[in-house]
């Protein structure tokens, strides 16, 4: 019977448990509620989520000593023991912030990131360079509609706040790239040699930027490759200017893809479409051939090569400016170049490498003649054979989910022979060595800071010097967030300039930089003011002129020189507001006064405008699987000098004869392009045709102006041609290996 | 004693069923808000309250599988109402769900990758310009998977219909040819038969509403 009655008694307990019990609560985060957390009564079905204020409540039907877990992506989970009997339960929390990589603020002053990444509003991807009128599907053309480049026609680089071209630097996976940009002759800028469809996304540095990166006083692009393809593919482009083809390999294990790419372009057909404002004596034509390829290692590395080698020419003739002397003056360019760059990365455990090597070798060969009554004379050829070798490594240890720790060193060498008919022979070799380290020190979501510092040795300079560099950002609303960075920057004196055996320091730029932006869905908007000190600016002197020599050479001669630049910047892009419309405005002013190469005062650059505004609008009409695409210019007129040289007190000294301000910039850009097989499920091809009008409206715009020896008579450096057209079909093959996947899988 | 032993046997095992029948009810139950319910909040509730099932029931892939619907539910419903930036976020936490679902039921899961289609889907949805070599690439893959698993699947068919229903006509869509598919899914669901009672079996309810013409 005893028995009986305990099993009764068992059961019954049982049953009994079966009672329900009510238990509530709210769970805050800095005593506001926090909505969608997930309250679980630990081993048990029962719990609850919460709502909009907080709130939870749920029944259980378990007894005694429980757990209740809070989980919340956002949140630090948490445990609460609770104790049920038949009394309601109440149990409050408050959380504490997870700390995570998306939700911690990321230090954005002075840079743009552009990838398909978790920053995804001021983004400039491959499309969007492709879809930018007036880009040329260039990256470098394609950052000028950004805040703080300049529009500058006339010489290839990025000028960034009023600094030149060369104090820009642009980096591939890390390495610096030494000869970005084509061989070209003066008045005409080079390209882009880098196809942009290379590069998954790039990082752009207005200024501020990492102490990973070093040599440029203005600011930096650093550039990402792409990784594995997804499919095999063949592509080919055509167009009146260049035709090419290239294919992509992925191998069945799909570990690894390989690929190569032919190219040849030549200006001859549009020349005689087209009123060139530049006279080609030989039409610009140029060859190029690339390959590559992408491995992933069993262990998990991942290399990455590509090598590429191009070839252009082109010859250029200019109405005289002395023409008692001669009728032409004639410059021909041979240029080559091949560049290499192989790339590793790895895991550890905690702690990721990265290591790069590049090395690449340029040709500049210019010839320059004049031209009287047709026949040719005093050829001066301009050899410059340049061989470069880079390579870096770093290590970064991550601390905890938003701090790292990295460090590592980088060197570059530099060889470079050049001659200039008997003038000047040189050869200069040069290696920077470089040793840094960074911090990224998360304090929370809402707070972070990077600390570094690089130290630089040149073995030609034989100094060496130590750049800190700070930057601070602090998110405080939900979409706003301001930043602050600070940085010295040192750079070696353009080994151009570098004829004679000379006495010489690094350059070197301060940069405080405050920005302020928001950030929500679709939207984004930066304000940004930049300070940036200049000091040990080289300055130059006119090499003795010897009889036979049609350009005076500059040599550096010392390190006064100095300058400064400040502004203001603004940019504003938004997805949002108008269906299928993306649209974004830069507009940037810009005060800056240097004294530096031949400057004889401090002077406001040439290549500096005060204002500058640019418009990109793009739309993409889903019906006729057409993308419209416009953009607009407008940069107030630059400077421009004449400086010559005169002789004071026996002494050659430079001075300025002219000088006056450009007109006004101005250039409408339009484009188009057509997707036919858009969409289409079975489309073995998939292909864009492209129409470009750059500069609509014909602006007759003027980049600057060459004078004659004695001052008296000019001529304008205008853009080769003021309207271009451009007409092109890309079309890609992709091989889809989905069909063979599956049936080796199954 | 013996006798009472056994009683008390019995009537432990009958609470051991009763917890198995707690599941298969909570389960029920659950599932069945799930087709009902067309709130965001309500799709996040049940996401976690499957959550909280799959965490109590390891051996069981069913709640991680519902809980990534909830959530890919869910995505789809901030889709409609414009809110494309919190795409990904729950593409991303259905895909965990469905890494879950797939150690346990195993990688021949036509439902599983049926859902990993949805999710890949949702992920593009956020930027189809850009994502739809990638995103939009492996959708494709994912749902010629679900269908090579299982050609009877009308789920396989109903999501097929849906990319034809809604894809615009220049892309190869058609509201025509997507209504015909609709049809030819709903003939599947009445011939489909779910392996258990909590098994999949979502859809035909969908499949319905196209037909009767009351998405325009």
């Amino acid at each position: 019977m005893k028995t009986k009655l305990l099993l009764l008694f068992t059961l019954l307990s049982f049953a009994l448990s079966m009672a329900q019990t009510k238990i509530s609560g709210r769970v805050t985060y800095k005593n506001k509620g926090v909505a969608e957390v997930n309250v679980t009564l630990k081993d048990s079905y029962d719990g609850a989520t919460t709502d909009s204020n907080g709130n939870f409540s749920f029944e259980t039907s378990e007894k005694d000593n429980k757990i209740l877990v809070f989980t919340h992506p956002k949140y630090i989970e948490v445990e609460k023991s609770i104790v049920i009997n038949n009394q309601e339960v109440s149990a409050s929390i408050e959380l504490k912030e997870q700390i995570s990589e998306i939700e911690a603020v990321v230090v954005s002053a002075g840079s743009i990131e552009a990838s398909d990444k978790k920053r995804a509003t001021a983004l400039l991807t491959p499309i969007d360079i492709y879809t930018t009128a007036g880009a040329d599907g260039q990256i470098s053309s394609a950052l000028t509609y950004l805040p703080g480049v300049q529009k500058v026609g006339e010489t290839e680089g990025l000028f960034i706040r009023g600094g030149t071209g060369t104090e820009s630097r642009i980096f591939m996976d890390g390495s610096l790239i030494n000869n970005y940009f084509s061989n070209s002759v003066p008045g005409i800028a080079g390209r882009d040699r880098f196809n942009t469809s290379l590069f998954k996304g790039n990082i752009f540095s207005s200024g501020g930027y990492s102490a990973l990166y070093g040599q440029a006083l203005s600011g930096a692009l650093m550039l990402e490759s792409v990784d594995l393809p997804d499919q095999s593919s063949y592509d080919f482009g055509v167009s009146p200017i260049f035709l090419n083809a290239g294919f992509q390999r992925l191998t069945d294990s799909k570990n690894s893809s390989f690929g190569a790419s032919l190219g040849y372009s030549n200006l001859k057909l549009m020349q005689d479409v087209f009123n060139f404002n530049t006279d080609f004596s030989e039409a610009p034509e140029s060859f190029n051939g690339d390959f590559n390829f992408r491995i992933k290692t069993k262990s998990g590395g991942f290399f990455k090569y590509y090598g590429m080698y191009d070839s252009n020419r082109m010859g250029v003739k200019t109405e005289s400016l002395e023409p008692e002397e001669y009728d032409w003056s004639l410059v021909k360019l041979k240029g080559k170049n091949t560049y290499h760059n192989l790339s590793f990365k790895q895991k550890f455990g905690k702690y990721l490498l990265n290591a790069g090597t590049s090395y690449s070798f340029n040709r500049s060969d210019l010839d320059f003649s004049t031209e009287k009554n047709n026949v040719e004379s005093g050829n001066t050829k301009l050899l410059t054979d340049g061989n470069y070798i880079n390579f870096k490594t770093v290590l970064e240890r991550k601390v905890n989910k938003i701090s790292a720790l990295r460090s590592g060193f980088e060197l570059n060498g530099t060889s470079e022979k050049l001659s200039f008919n008997e003038f000047v022979q040189k050869h200069y070799k040069g290696l920077i060595s470089s040793a840094f380290v960074e911090t990224d020190l998360g304090f929370s979501n809402q707070l972070s800071a990077k600390i570094g510092v690089r130290a630089e040795y040149s073995s030609y300079l034989e100094k060496s010097n130590i750049a800190p560099r700070l930057a601070l950002a602090y998110r405080f609303a939900k979409e706003w967030t301001t930043s602050f960075a600070y940085g010295i920057f040192y750079q070696n004196p353009e080994s151009r300039y570098i004829n004679v055996p000379v006495n010489l320091d690094f350059q070197k730029a301060q940069h405080y930089i405050f920005q302020v932006q928001r950030t929500s869905e679709g939207r984004s908007l930066r304000l940004e003011a930049f300070y940036k000190i200049y000091d040990d600016l080289i300055k130059v002197k006119n090499l003795s002129y010897i009889e036979g020599q049609n350009q005076y050479v500059q040599i550096a001669d010392n390190n006064n020189g100095y300058g400064f630049a400040k502004g203001l910047e603004l940019f504003w892009r938004d997805k949002k507001t108008f269906e299928n419309i993306d649209y974004w405005i830069s507009y940037s002013y810009l005060d800056s006064k240097r004294d530096f190469m031949n400057y004889p005062v401090s002077l406001k650059p040439n290549f500096a405008s005060e204002h500058t505004l640019s418009a990109v609008a793009k739309r993409f009409v889903p019906k006729w699987k057409t993308g419209f695409n416009l953009s607009y210019t407008y940069a107030k007129g630059r400077p421009y000098y004449d400086i010559a040289t005169q002789d004071v007190n026996g002494e050659k000294e430079y001075f300025v004869r002219h000088e006056g301000r450009l007109k006004d910039y101005n250039a409408l850009n339009f484009s188009v392009n057509y997707l036919p097989n858009l969409g289409k499920k079975d489309a073995k091809a998939f292909t864009v045709l492209v129409l470009s009008v750059s500069n609509v409206l014909g602006s007759k715009n003027v980049y600057g102006y060459n004078f004659s020896m004695d001052g008296s008579r000019r001529s304008a450096v205008v853009p080769p041609v003021n309207t271009f057209v451009f007409i092109g079909a890309f079309i890609s093959f992709g091989v889809d290996k989905t069909q063979d996947a599956i049936n080796n899988n199954l | 004693m013996k006798k009472y032993l056994l009683t008390f046997a019995l009537s432990m095992m009958s609470l051991t069923a009763f917890a198995q029948a707690d599941y298969e009810k909570i389960m029920s139950d659950k599932i069945v808000k799930l087709e009902t319910t067309m709130s965001v909040d309500q799709f996040q509730a049940l996401a976690n309250d499957f959550d909280r099932i799959g965490k109590k029931e390891t051996k069981e892939w069913l709640p991680a599988y519902y809980a990534a619907f909830a959530y890919l539910q869910k995505g789809r419903m901030l889709m409609q109402s414009g809110k494309m930036s919190e795409l990904s976020g729950n593409a991303n936490a259905a895909d965990k769900y469905l890494d879950q679902a797939e150690a346990i039921a195993g990688k021949d899961n036509s439902e599983i990758h049926l859902l990993r289609k949805m999710a890949y889907s949702l992920r593009m949805m956020e930027n189809p310009a850009e994502r739809y070599m990638t995103d939009g690439m492996k959708a494709m893959e994912e749902l010629q998977k679900a269908e090579t698993l299982d050609p009877s699947n009308p789920r396989v068919a109903l999501i097929k219909a849906e990319d034809t229903y809604f894809t615009p006509e220049q892309y190869g869509g058609s509201k025509e040819k997507g209504l015909q598919q609709f049809k030819e899914a709903l003939e599947k669901f009445k011939t489909f038969k779910p392996k258990t009672a909590l098994d999949p079996n979502w859809g035909k309810a969908e499949a319905e509403y196209f037909l009767n013409g009351a998405a325009k």
